[in-house]
């Protein structure tokens, strides 16, 4: 398999000259149709390094769910300095996972995105701490410091504001994404992703606090399937059928996480992942992704009013959006 | 492929650098014929442009006023086919090449075949059989110099021309070389024009010797050598050897003293 | 030789104490936990590294024949059209890695790409001036002899300039070897499928400290290997290094060279991005961004936001390349004073250079503070080492008959130091420190990425993720353009320092 996908997507340039090619073969081979059912090739821009966060998707890969859709699915992996909009802008792939506030941002720059799915129906984002100095509700947080990115102040404005707290008691320490600084005692808590700093500690034994933003009126979706108007317009049938096949990935993850773990690790080999790490990751990962909405629905679900706190949630993180960025209608067919 | 020794005349040349009232005059307007087989000592002062006269008959530099002919060639022409040759001040070589590499390099820059058999007999008559492989950083200063000028004779110029050849070695070696090189391109009658501050060299080297004045050059004086050949080391003791020498000396005051006025000379 | 041996052994020793002491901080792994990490995921590690490697090598390969083409054609073209592309190609230099790498790989999309040219382009125009001194530097003689047999520039080029230029393509090559492998690493950050610079951060990440500084030794081992490596390739070819890498800047070309470099550089700018037809969403076109920074109802509030950013990087960037500087010509100045110091010296400045920036800079955070003391100090340790070895150089050039006159008359160390080899030590000094300034640049920002959150660095790698291109290419503009500034100020005061000190430095 991912022999297959590097012949096909080749090295550089030679790749772009090559994907240009198979850009226009692809959807002349696949109307041509019978029974051998032609491949078109597209690609998933993922928002992060490979890991048990896209577990859904290996095993849509592994198990051929998008083969039975005529899709030839190759997962591009982001990275902390990796652009995951902008190849979907300009085409080379044909849905990225983003998050609700993400795009948003890229919205407001022109970028003509709808939101198609929601991997996360909660919200990952955590403040964590140690249990000696813990913080369990927002209304522990004044007086605390917080080591953070700059770029995420609006994020804990929010939450304070959700939560009717002053966000001038809270001292911030502009921190990059490490969980150092917690364990060094130069901050007390983190804002983070519960699935990855804390899972880290606790697989180094030190067990954190960990305080989720969702359940504190953090609405927020997050792991967003986002693709342009033009390929919804002019590529409907694949976007459908990707999702179709996500979707059946992550309903065949829920039901073994043992095998999407044992396949994650090894389909990529030169990841360097540590099998407890991911573990734990995918452990905590799978309960955020799963609500009553999807229970009922289905994978990815949303509603009119899960779309409506979210736009509350932007609001107060300066993004005024309306409820056309979200799409739920070829998720419909998908499940249809 | 010897050439035959070429004539070499200079019509007003002259060199001056800047402009305005700035300029500065390193050679007057000079008319001058070098016969062909014949070789020609310029002396002067250091600093007197007999350097830049040199180059502006290699071509080398562009003169500001008047022409060269080398047998009634432009120096370009000559030199894109080989016809001159220049032994620089320091021997020039490259320290990447070795002494055999420094000498074809003159076939190749000549666009000439390689030839290996001239490339080792020159290095031989210059001395050096056994060095072929050698870095110049390996070799003394003298040999370098008989390298260079083996470099110079490679391609069997009709001119050569010599910039203060051998004027960074010591007095001893720099009597040997007088003695030895010389021959081996004035048995071709290669017509050669020498700069040089040494007036025992001058002499010693030359059929002709032209004195210049300090800054801008003019000839001054004139003296034609008549010593038979080959010049030998016990000759530099002789009367007719010093009186020579004692001759151009006279020149060389003089022209300092006469630097002003200018003195066309023939 | 045993003396180096001592000095390592003691350096690791010291090591495996700190890693004790902080055991439990998950911060610094002793080289016991090292090595067991790295035998244990040899295969992995091995891997990554030939994937990194081979990115680097195809990089340096690339950029130096660029640099050689460009070059050829500085040399060959008036003084003017040089100046030209000098300029055009220090301003590529100045551009931040972490602005770069994101539109690289829009540009070229998945695979290798983005690795290879962000490492081509950290080595191009250091080779690029390394072999345009060389290509210049030969003496005028040579030159007249190629002349003589009535040949033209081109017969110099290949004849003479090209092989005298060597000495200065191998010295440039061992400052491009560890920018190539830096460039690399930081271009899988881009989203490569494979590579050292993943493992990397994931070990950052999942605080795995026997991994990160497994990945650090290796690294650090890459970039020494490579260093000796040429070193011994340039004394196979009897091309020593010579003493200036980038000699002082030639005489000002009038305005008209940064006229034209300006309005080429817009050309080709907003040329490539029509041409490629890329989507004004995130390639954003010299139009857009004077939009942005000025036309733009919001433009005073993004001048602001900008200028903020480029205040907080300034603050610590100056500060951390004037130690450097200082710590560079100090210590060569010890080691001068002191010889025996130098086997003391050396090793650990080999080391503390050779070790990538993106693994050090969280523990250089951690273990200074928060404040601007951690970031100062990163800047100056990647400049230090280069100053170092330019300014050791340069003084052991102090010419043998002014050091034996200062012998005749019994002057003591110091005022041999004072008085002849600090002059002599001026011409290298000054030329480390101007390459030092786009160092100094990838250092501060690089860490502020990785590191603080603060600045220009953190800036930009924020405004990448949330879509804000127009603020992204400003800051990538303005960053650029202060260190081209930077870098022009620093070459006036050279030729005004060298002109009194060293004027046959001057060309």
């Amino acid at each position: 398999m991912r022999v297959n996908r590097r012949g096909v997507l080749g090295f550089g340039m030679g790749g772009l000259a090559l994907r240009g090619l198979m850009g226009g073969l692809g959807p002349a081979l696949a109307l041509s149709g019978g029974a051998a059912r032609a491949q078109t090739a597209v690609a998933l821009q993922l928002s992060w390094l490979h890991s048990v966060q896209f577990a859904g998707s290996y095993l849509a890969q592994a198990r051929g769910y998008w083969r039975e859709e005529g899709l030839e699915v190759s997962l591009q992996p982001g990275g902390p300095n990796a652009p995951v909009e902008p190849p979907v802008v300009s085409g080379q792939a044909l849905v990225g996972i983003s998050a609700a506030d993400y795009t948003a941002a890229a919205v407001a720059q022109g970028a003509p995105f709808r939101i198609l799915a929601v991997a996360m129906q909660k919200n990952p984002f955590a403040i964590a701490s140690l249990p000696a100095n813990p913080v369990r509700t927002p209304a522990d947080l004044p007086g605390k410091r917080i080591g953070m990115a700059l770029a995420n102040m609006p994020v804990l404005k929010a939450l304070c504001a959700l939560n009717g707290i002053d966000a001038a008691g809270i001292e911030v320490v502009p921190t990059q994404y490490d969980a150092a600084p917690l364990l060094a005692g130069q901050v007390d808590c983190l804002l983070c992703w519960a699935t990855d700093l804390p899972v880290a500690m606790a697989v180094r034994g030190i067990e954190a606090v960990t305080m989720l933003m969702a359940d504190h009126g953090y609405a927020l979706h997050s792991q967003t399937y986002i693709a342009t108007d033009e390929a919804i317009a002019s590529r409907r049938a694949e976007l459908v059928g990707l999702l179709r096949g996500e979707a059946r990935g992550w309903q065949a993850c829920r039901a073994d996480p043992d095998a999407a773990l044992a396949l994650t690790l090894e389909s990529h080999p030169d990841a360097g992942l540590e099998a407890a790490v991911q573990a734990l990751q995918l452990d905590r990962q799978l309960p955020l992704m799963v609500s009553d909405l999807t229970e009922a629905h289905g994978f990815g679900w949303f509603t009119d009013e899960t779309v409506a706190a979210n736009i509350r949630t932007l609001a107060l993180l300066g993004r005024e959006v309306s409820p056309d960025l979200w799409d739920r209608s070829l998720l419909e067919e998908a499940h249809g | 492929m010897a050439e035959a020794p070429p004539e070499v005349t200079c019509q007003g040349l002259a060199r001056t650098y800047g402009a305005g009232p700035d300029a500065v005059e390193a050679v007057r307007p000079l008319t001058l014929t070098f016969a062909a087989g014949q070789t020609t000592a310029l002396v002067g002062p250091s600093g007197c442009g007999k350097s830049t006269l040199l180059r502006m008959i290699a071509g080398l530099e562009e003169p500001s006023a008047g022409s060269v002919g080398i047998g009634g060639q432009p120096p370009l022409a000559v030199r894109r086919r080989g016809g001159l040759s220049v032994a620089f001040q320091e021997a020039a070589l490259l320290p990447w090449r070795t002494v055999e590499g420094n000498v074809a390099l003159a076939l190749r820059l000549a666009r000439r075949p390689a030839d290996p058999a001239a490339v080792a007999g020159l290095i031989r008559l210059v001395g050096l059989e056994g060095f072929e492989r050698r870095r110049p950083a390996e070799l003394s200063g003298g040999m370098r110099q008989r390298a260079a000028i083996a470099r110079c004779l490679v391609t069997a110029p009709g001119l050569l021309l010599l910039d203060e050849p051998f004027g960074s070695v010591d007095e001893l070696t720099r009597l040997r070389l007088n003695l030895d090189l010389p021959r081996l391109w004035q048995e071709r009658g290669t017509t050669t024009i020498l700069v040089t501050h040494s007036v025992s060299e001058a002499v010693l080297l030359s059929d002709r010797v032209l004195v210049l004045s300090p800054r801008p050059a003019a000839v001054v004086a004139d003296i034609p050598v008549r010593l038979p050949r080959p010049r030998r080391a016990a000759m530099v003791r002789e009367t007719r050897f010093l009186d020579l020498v004692d001759e151009i000396a006279a020149g060389l005051s003089e022209g300092g003293a006469a630097a002003d006025r200018p003195l066309a000379a023939q | 030789m045993s003396g180096r041996l001592l000095v390592g052994l003691l350096l690791l020793l010291l090591w495996e104490m700190a890693a004790r002491t902080l055991a439990g901080t998950h911060l610094l792994a002793g080289p016991v936990d090292v090595a067991g990490w790295l035998f244990q995921h040899r295969g992995l590690v091995g891997r990554a590294l030939a994937v990194t490697a081979g990115e680097a090598a195809l990089g340096l390969l690339l950029g130096t024949l660029a640099a050689v083409l460009l070059a050829a054609l500085a040399v060959l073209a008036p003084r003017r059209v040089a100046a030209v592309i000098s300029l055009l190609m220090l301003f590529l230099f100045c551009l931040p890695l972490v602005a770069t790498g994101p539109l690289l790989r829009v540009l070229w999309g998945p695979g290798l790409g983005p690795q290879v040219t962000l490492a081509a382009l950290a080595v191009t125009f250091t080779s690029y001036l390394a072999l345009l001194v060389g290509l210049r530097a030969a003496p005028p003689v040579w030159l007249d002899l190629v002349r003589s047999y009535g040949r033209g520039r081109l017969s110099e080029l290949w004849h003479v300039r090209a092989r005298g230029a060597l000495p200065y393509v191998m010295a440039g090559l061992q400052i491009a070897a560890p920018a190539a492998f830096l460039g690399a690493l930081v271009g899988e950050f881009t989203g490569a499928e494979r590579g050292l610079g993943l493992l990397v951060i994931r070990a950052l990440r999942e605080l795995d400290a026997p991994a990160t500084w497994g990945l650090a030794t290796v690294a650090a081992g890459v970039t020494v290997a490579a260093h000796a490596a040429i070193a011994a390739v340039g004394r196979r070819l009897q091309a020593e290094p010579p003493l200036i890498l980038a000699a002082a800047p030639g005489r000002l070309e009038g305005p008209l060279p940064v006229l034209a470099a300006l309005a080429l550089g817009l050309f080709l700018w907003a040329g490539a991005m029509e041409a490629a037809g890329l989507s004004p969403f995130f390639a954003k076109r010299p139009w857009d961004v004077w939009a942005f920074l000025f036309t733009d109802p919001e433009a005073m509030a993004h001048r602001a936001e900008l200028a903020l950013a480029l205040a907080q990087t300034l603050r610590v960037a100056v500060p951390g390349y004037l130690a450097g500087l200082l710590a560079g010509a100090g210590l060569a100045a010890l080691v001068i004073l002191a010889p025996r110091a130098e086997a003391a010296v050396l090793p650990v400045a080999v080391a503390l250079r050779a070790i990538p920036i993106v693994t050090t800079a969280p523990l250089l955070v951690l273990a200074l503070g928060r404040g601007p003391a951690g970031t100062v100090t990163i800047v100056a340790v990647m400049i230090f080492f280069p100053t170092l070895v330019a300014c050791l150089q340069g003084m052991r050039q102090t010419p043998r008959a002014v050091l034996d006159l200062f012998e005749s008359h019994a002057a003591g160390r110091g005022a041999r130091l004072l008085h002849a080899q600090l002059p002599a030590m001026l011409p290298a000094f000054f030329a480390s420190a101007r390459m030092a300034v786009p160092a100094a640049i990838l250092a501060a920002t690089t860490a502020e990425w990785l590191a603080t959150g603060t600045g220009l660095g953190a800036l930009m790698a924020v405004t990448a993720s949330t879509s804000a291109y127009g603020m992204l290419w400003s800051a990538t503009l303005v960053i650029a353009l202060a260190a081209c500034l930077a870098w022009g100020a620093l070459g006036l005061l050279e030729r005004a320092v060298l002109s009194r000190t060293a004027a046959e430095q001057l060309a």
